[in-house]
């Protein structure tokens, strides 16, 4: 699988429209060309069959530059947030008393990103609320919510470990650092509940290094669960 | 005397001290200046770190200070796991919990990995490993083993943080069979890692001392400054604090007041728990130093 991308080179369709120079653009290649990221990327092209947006969807442009990776961290925070207030509304059947703190304290904490970036990116560049679409959830099911979960977590962990090279704003880059090792917390402790040890398995390569995505493969895994079409061509450019 | 120390105490003398010295000649005309920042004392040791910079003849000589200062903690916890894994103090133990065993094991091939693949980034550049550890009492028993586990991982969190913003985002590393890779973003990769290192401990501590009926009640996430049980350093203010605030920081942005925010407010327990604090150098080292037998 990690084949595939690899040899897709810097001409692979989910590289063009990042407009990086060619090395890090290489290096995205090397970085995003594990068995779990072409997994992430798979499942999210699996679910468009059900979820194809209409065609008088809006579409919603995550901007250029450090706004642009700002909007897309709060896109994906939003998207999170949403997921996880659903989780605690809608406990599924058997959730324990630790899986409940669990989600209630995740949920608070994704909600804490998402109002963060709100406040932190100016109304006339910031993105609208988003419109989640969990139709494909089935939130009684306690396998398929985490696994939901730990697909939000290991996505939220590889777009910003990609997304930290492109902000030029060091005190961002701080922020970035600060909310991508909370992530990777929960993405741990989310995988513990579903199997014992798999804390960093499939994510971590054999150099002990997790994923790194693109924009645009961040974007194309995690549009199914979204309404409104993203558009991240610009970010960080 | 500490070594690590002593050049970081240069570092933050002159922090274009170490990377002024690219080859042989500037060596020799830059140990004016570093003779005059130290305590003659110290001196010989800054000369043998000035040689060994020159030795390196590497350019950007900045990021191959950060990556040999990740390094050097790689090894400490690469040497904390290996240890831990054959010490007889925990053999009967670990004998009898093959999952806790084998969760400690992938943490230690992980850390072997990012040894690997900081000295290959390195090459001649790397700093030569200590003489050794002393973790004998790390090793007393599981859930002090886990403590410490859980310190080494959290502080390992914070000090790839820290550097973060030290690290140019164009600079490249060559690494052998894999080509340039950004350092930036392999540096990130390596920091989420270690989280989720230390999430995993931080529950397996939760689970061990609730069914033993005792009570933790920490999960994968830092709660305020709370250590529960390890060094509260590794959770408190570096150096400025201004910069390096405790784990128990609120304020990310002066003009963001997120306790006025969430229905209910979020709470300073909650607002902590979503942000990870860095952590600068000298103060990981302090924290560090007394394991490395140098």
């Amino acid at each position: 699988m990690s084949d595939n991308l690899q040899s897709g080179g810097p001409d692979n369709q989910l590289e063009q429209p990042l407009l990086v120079p060619i090395k890090r653009r290489s290096f995205f290649m090397y970085a995003g060309a594990t068995a779990g990221a072409t997994a992430l990327v798979l499942a999210g092209c699996k679910k468009d069959d059900d979820n194809t947006p209409v065609n008088n969807t809006p579409a919603v442009d995550l901007g250029s530059g450090d706004v642009g990776v700002l909007n897309y961290a709060y896109a994906l925070e939003q998207l999170e947030a949403a997921f996880y207030a659903e989780v605690v509304s809608r406990p599924y059947t058997g959730m324990t008393a630790d899986e409940q703190a669990i989600m209630r304290a995740i949920a608070r904490h994704e909600a804490i990103h998402r109002d963060f970036f709100k406040a932190a990116i100016p109304a006339t560049n910031r993105i609208a609320n988003l419109t989640p679409n969990f139709t494909s959830v089935d939130f009684s099911n306690r396998q398929r919510v985490l696994e939901t979960a730990r697909t939000f977590e290991d996505l939220g962990v590889a777009a910003y470990n990609g997304a930290g090279p492109l902000l030029t704003d060091v005190s961002l880059l701080g922020i970035a650092g600060k909310i991508v090792s909370v992530e990777a917390r929960h993405a741990a402790q989310i995988r513990e509940l579903i199997t014992p040890g798999s804390f960093a398995s499939d994510v971590v390569n054999a150099r002990g290094l997790d994923q790194a995505l693109t924009p645009a493969q961040v974007l194309t895994a995690a549009q199914p669960f979204i309404r409104e079409n993203l558009n991240g061509s610009r970010v960080g450019a | 005397m500490n070594l690590f120390q002593i050049i970081s105490e240069i570092s933050n003398a002159d922090p274009e001290a170490l990377e002024r010295i690219n080859d042989r000649r500037s060596a020799l005309s830059a140990l004016g200046d570093i003779t005059k920042k130290l305590a003659l004392a110290a001196a010989p040791v800054a000369i043998g770190a000035a040689f060994n910079k020159t030795l390196a003849q590497g350019a950007g000589s900045s990021v191959n200070s950060i990556l040999n200062y990740a390094l050097s903690l790689e090894r400490l916890e690469a040497a904390f796991y290996t240890q831990a894994l054959a010490a007889p103090t925990l053999a009967s133990a670990f004998g009898a919990n093959a999952a806790l065993r084998a969760g400690v094991d992938k943490i230690r091939a992980d850390e072997q990995a990012h040894v690997d693949l900081l000295a290959a980034a390195l090459g001649t550049a790397a700093s030569p490993a200590p003489r050794g550890y002393n973790f004998t009492a790390a090793y007393a028993n599981i859930p002090t083993f886990l403590t410490f586990a859980q310190a080494f991982e959290d502080l390992g969190v914070r000090a790839y943080k820290g550097q973060a913003g030290y690290i140019p985002r164009t600079a490249m590393a060559n690494v052998p069979n894999v080509g340039m890779v950004n350092v930036l973003q392999t540096a990130l990769q390596i920091h989420a890692v270690e989280a989720r290192h230390a999430s995993y401990i931080r529950y397996q501590r939760r689970m061990a001392a609730n069914a033993s009926g005792g009570s933790q009640n920490q999960f994968g996430w830092i709660t305020l400054d709370q250590a529960n049980g390890a060094p509260a350093a590794v959770y408190g203010p570096g150096n400025p604090a201004a910069m390096f605030p405790s784990e128990a920081n609120t304020t990310q942005n002066a003009a963001i007041n997120l306790t006025t925010m969430g229905t209910p407010a979020y709470t300073a327990a909650e607002i902590s728990e979503s942000f990870d604090e860095p952590l600068d150098h000298p103060t990981v080292l302090n924290i560090a130093s007394p394991y490395i037998i140098p």
